[in-house]
């Protein structure tokens, strides 16, 4: 009984990252329409930075929101230089953008700070180890009524629904917020309406791109490393979050990954002969595939789903 | 529009330019192997592996208008058959590729069900997600007593280099070469250091094989129908189009094409696993795009020009970050990079040309060739009359769609 | 001075060009409806004015050129939009969707004031303020659309075809709200309908729209004595 609250606070908390990523590309499909590919690979980029601000001595929790900040620019940019002047040619042009973007801030990763996992005192890194935002040592934890929880993975739940809480703010209870959801419903009304919908729509992407820095941050500290090959698969269990819950519904996306990260942690662990940590991916794989087919909106989404 | 010279369709000088052209490539192909050494034999077959496969990606994406990033597990399907069949049961290697399409084209058969309900860009994810699956399917401890687990076909065999190409321990299904007839222009196959000769006339004739078969599909009834989902669904489901038989059709053919580049990539490494063989892992899938979209979606031979130029600037830069080997003039550019500039120079290039070129070099040529060349088409039914200058559109190549 | 002038209009979508030299003037406290049938540019003109299409030529609100302005300064302006067919925003709710009407606003005071005596003009709207805008019907839709361009406290009011779809009882309802906005608190109004039997009574001038150009131009009465255009555009 103990195993299968461990396996699912373990769940939870491997979850949240895919909350994190599906936030971002929840809201940048809500305010355009459009998947952004490159999710992963700005949250990759940001989580790079934060090692790079950790090897100079800079706190991780100062350092995070620094992070935050250099992906929100990043965001924002790739919206303003490259996704809105292609963004009235074909919906092809603009995913071979974002892929183009993917492979790009892939590259520049490694041309920056090489191929391996960092930290790595091989190459002279400082630090010991990814910094992790909340206490991660081998007795950082606490044991009500017999179940281990891991201070970290607490601390991370914790994280995603604070952060969670705060989109629900600005999303419903400021001005802002009201401007964004009016863009995503109706994006002509909103212009008549006197909103700025290009203002909104760069903010949309430097939003996504600073929750998803969270979310590279956190995986990068579960992981103990950041390397090339992070986001390459929780980009994909980010999707699959956001279809389960429905592209434009972040409640879902948030909702969604949580599920997610159990099922997968718990058929991981409960089938670890059959599925075990090699075929992971395919639940994944199954989700999204069985999302698609049955309800392609989701679980919370509109049925709304092309965009006009 | 005025253009430097005009020729007619079916005259002398459009004959003239056919011969030539192909007697050019003709020699270029020749040249390869007998006159240049292995390791760039082995270049060439790297691209030629990525010409067919992104062509059979085209067929999909430049064609039909079905995004897939997951070609790379069609060609793992086919290098995996392969490589199965003959470490495991000893087939003769030239039988494993009919039957590497055929299951390839099984596979895409049924990825296609689901992308009759599914729109742009979910497809994409799916087709990822099957990319990233495989190598994991690949090498599952489960299947391992098949597919060799992690460590791949096969484990090892030092009697390899003697006996020709072989794949797999048991050094079954081993092709000698001197049942290979020999052609004094093509190299002598009979010294196992042609090896890599041989290979490449494999790969040069898959290419031509999917080349043709992609260029036969395309101008048929079908070759249209795929256009006209391409451009709307919609229409094309009102016009009789008979959306999912079509899809599910396409996708087959181009999940089996995909296939044959795989097969001669296990014959060509002699062994199959993920780490082995980079084209079937994601990062493959990705190159065949950006090849796919470089050379010119939905054009016939943009794809072969793309993996041309994919392979010659990867293998260029590929040492520049590791030695000196970076010209002077482009230090301050790349020299600070960790690692090969190939994949930024690529991303960058995929971006811009969306921009400026979203119809790739091939593209880029239809749109300025009429500048140079107009071609008068004959007009119907007056043979030897002095041709009235049409006012057609100079199409020197068929009237392939727009990518919008 | 004309509130609005438009003049030498030429706007269109890509390479064609829809119109073709548009000329009009909305004096201030006028209500004026554009008639014109299917495709004759009406929606163009509409757009053109609110900023949403690239457009070309002489627009002038108050005085100040417009032609180049963005959609946004536009509607701070001081002109609102009802579009063709209605344009809410379907999935907030109607209170959400007259609050983003208000978004030009500074300030929140008299926002909710105002919000109030828009549900008092349509009490439909109040009882159902927390509903999704998109489960209404096409009349509360279209009541809540032009109360979501009052909103902004506009000085002149663009109407799109604001009958498209409704019923005629609903149509007198809402031109019957138009009027008393006109002559009451001087809402100048640029109506366009494709047949304005209702409209013209309220009308002081009538512009006929055809083909991109604007071919005639007169008072209701005017226009109404001639009996080409009576059976062309009028219906009778």
């Amino acid at each position: 009984m103990e195993l299968f609250f461990q396996r699912l606070i373990d769940g939870l908390a491997q979850g949240s990252v895919y909350s994190l990523i599906a936030l971002g590309l929840v809201i940048i499909y809500r305010g355009t329409g459009h998947l952004n590919f490159a999710q992963g690979e700005m949250a990759l980029f940001c989580a790079y930075c934060v090692y790079q601000f950790g090897e100079w001595g800079i706190h991780v929790w100062i350092a995070l929101p620094m992070g935050m900040a250099v992906g929100f620019m990043l965001g924002a940019l790739a919206e303003v230089t490259l996704v809105r002047p292609i963004s009235n040619k074909s919906p092809f042009a603009v995913f071979i953008v974002t892929l183009g973007l993917f492979t790009f801030l892939n590259w520049l990763d490694g041309a920056i700070w090489g191929n391996q996992n960092l930290p790595n005192s091989g190459v002279g890194s400082k630090q010991q180890s990814y910094p992790s935002l909340f206490p991660n040592a081998r007795d950082d934890f606490w044991q009500p009524f017999g179940v281990t929880i891991r201070y970290d993975r607490a601390g991370i739940l914790l994280l995603v629904l604070v952060i969670t809480a705060l989109l629900f703010l600005l999303f419903n209870k400021t001005k802002f917020g009201l401007a964004m959801r009016a863009v995503a419903s109706n994006t002509e009304s909103a212009k008549l309406a006197g909103i700025r919908t290009n203002t909104v729509l760069m903010v949309s992407w430097g939003l996504a791109a600073a929750i998803g820095a969270v979310g590279g941050v956190v995986i990068a500290g579960l992981n103990s490393n950041v390397n090339l090959g992070l986001m390459f698969t929780v980009f994909i269990y980010g999707s699959a979050a956001a279809t389960l819950g429905g592209f434009d519904s972040p409640g879902g996306a948030v909702l969604g990954g949580l599920i997610i990260g159990v099922v997968e942690n718990m058929s991981s662990g409960y089938a670890q002969k059959w599925i075990g940590q090699d075929m992971k991916l395919a639940v994944a794989f199954v989700v999204i595939l069985a999302v698609l087919l049955i309800k392609p909106s989701g679980l919370f989404g509109t049925a709304k789903v092309e965009r006009v | 529009m005025k253009s430097l010279f005009t020729i007619r369709e079916g005259g002398v000088a459009s004959w003239v330019i056919r011969l030539v052209t192909a007697a050019a490539v003709f020699l270029v192909v020749l040249w390869v192997p007998t006159r240049t050494g292995a390791g760039t034999i082995l270049t060439v077959i790297e691209a030629l592996v990525l010409m067919s496969a992104a062509m059979s990606l085209n067929l999909l994406l430049g064609y039909t208008g079905l995004i897939s990033i997951g070609h790379s597990a069609f060609l793992g399907m086919g290098a995996y058959t392969t490589g199965i069949l003959v470490s495991r049961y000893g087939w003769s290697p030239w039988l494993t590729f009919p039957v590497a399409f055929v299951l390839s084209f099984i596979l895409g058969v049924i990825v296609s069900f689901p992308s009759s309900r599914i729109k742009g860009v979910y497809l994409a994810l799916v087709t990822l997600a099957l990319a990233l699956v495989f190598p994991q399917l690949a090498t599952w401890k489960k299947l391992s007593w098949l597919t060799g687990g992690g460590a791949g076909l096969p484990a090892q065999d030092a009697q390899v280099a003697e006996t020709g190409f072989n794949i797999g321990a048991q050094a079954r299904g081993q092709m000698q070469f001197f049942e290979i007839f020999d052609w004094g222009p093509f190299g002598d196959l009979r010294k196992p250091d042609n090896k890599a000769a041989f290979f490449y006339w494999i790969a040069v004739v898959v290419v031509v094989v999917v080349y043709l078969v992609c260029r036969g599909l395309v101008k048929s009834r079908v070759g249209r129908s795929m256009v006209a989902i391409r451009d709307n669904e919609t229409a094309a489901a009102v016009m009789g189009i008979n959306l999912v038989a079509t899809k599910a059709f396409v996708f087959g053919i181009s999940a089996g094409l995909c296939a044959l580049p795989g097969c001669v990539t296990a014959i060509k490494t002699g062994g199959v696993s993920p780490e082995g063989i980079q084209s079937l892992t994601v990062r493959g899938a990705i190159t065949f795009l950006i090849v796919m979209v470089i050379g010119g979606a939905g054009s016939l031979w943009g794809p072969i020009i793309g993996g041309g130029i994919y392979v010659f600037v990867t293998d260029k830069t590929g040492s520049w970050a590791s030695d000196d080997s970076i010209p002077g003039v482009l230090r301050p550019f790349f020299g600070w990079a960790k690692i090969s500039p190939s994949d930024g120079i690529f991303a960058v290039l995929l971006i811009l040309l969306m921009f400026v070129a979203p119809r790739g070099l091939a593209g880029v040529w239809k749109q300025y060739s009429p500048m140079v060349v107009r071609v008068l088409r004959r007009p119907a039914g007056a043979v030897g009359v002095a041709p009235v200058a049409l006012a057609v559109t100079p199409n020197i190549n068929h009237p392939e769609g727009e990518m919008q | 001075m004309s509130l609005l002038r438009v003049s030498q209009l030429r706007a269109g979508y890509g390479p064609v060009n829809v119109l073709d030299g548009i000329e009009l003037h909305v004096d201030d406290g006028e209500f004026v409806v554009m008639l014109g049938a299917n495709g004759a540019g009406k929606t163009t003109t509409m757009r053109a004015i609110s900023g949403l299409i690239p457009r070309y030529g002489v627009i002038e609100f108050e005085g100040h050129d417009i032609h180049k302005a963005s959609a946004d300064s536009i509607v701070r302006s001081g002109v609102a939009q009802v579009p063709q067919g209605r344009g809410t925003f379907p999935e907030l709710s109607v209170e959400d969707n007259m609050l983003a009407g208000a978004y030009v606003r500074h300030g929140a005071d008299g926002v909710h004031d105002d919000m109030h005596k828009w549900f008092e003009v349509f009490p439909r709207l109040a009882e159902r303020r927390h509903q999704r805008a998109g489960s209404l019907s096409g009349g509360e839709q279209q009541m809540l659309a032009i109360a979501r361009a009052l909103m902004s406290r506009p000085k002149l009011l663009l109407c799109d075809e604001p009958s498209l779809g409704l019923a005629p009882l609903i149509t007198q309802e809402l031109f019957a709200v138009l009027e008393r906005l006109n002559r009451d608190e001087r809402l100048s109004v640029l109506l366009v309908e494709q047949n304005a039997n209702l409209a013209l009574h309220i009308a002081n001038r009538v512009y006929l729209l055809e083909t991109g150009r604007i071919v005639a131009t007169g008072s209701a009465e005017e226009l109404g004595a001639d009996d080409a255009i009576r059976k062309a555009y009028l219906g009778f």
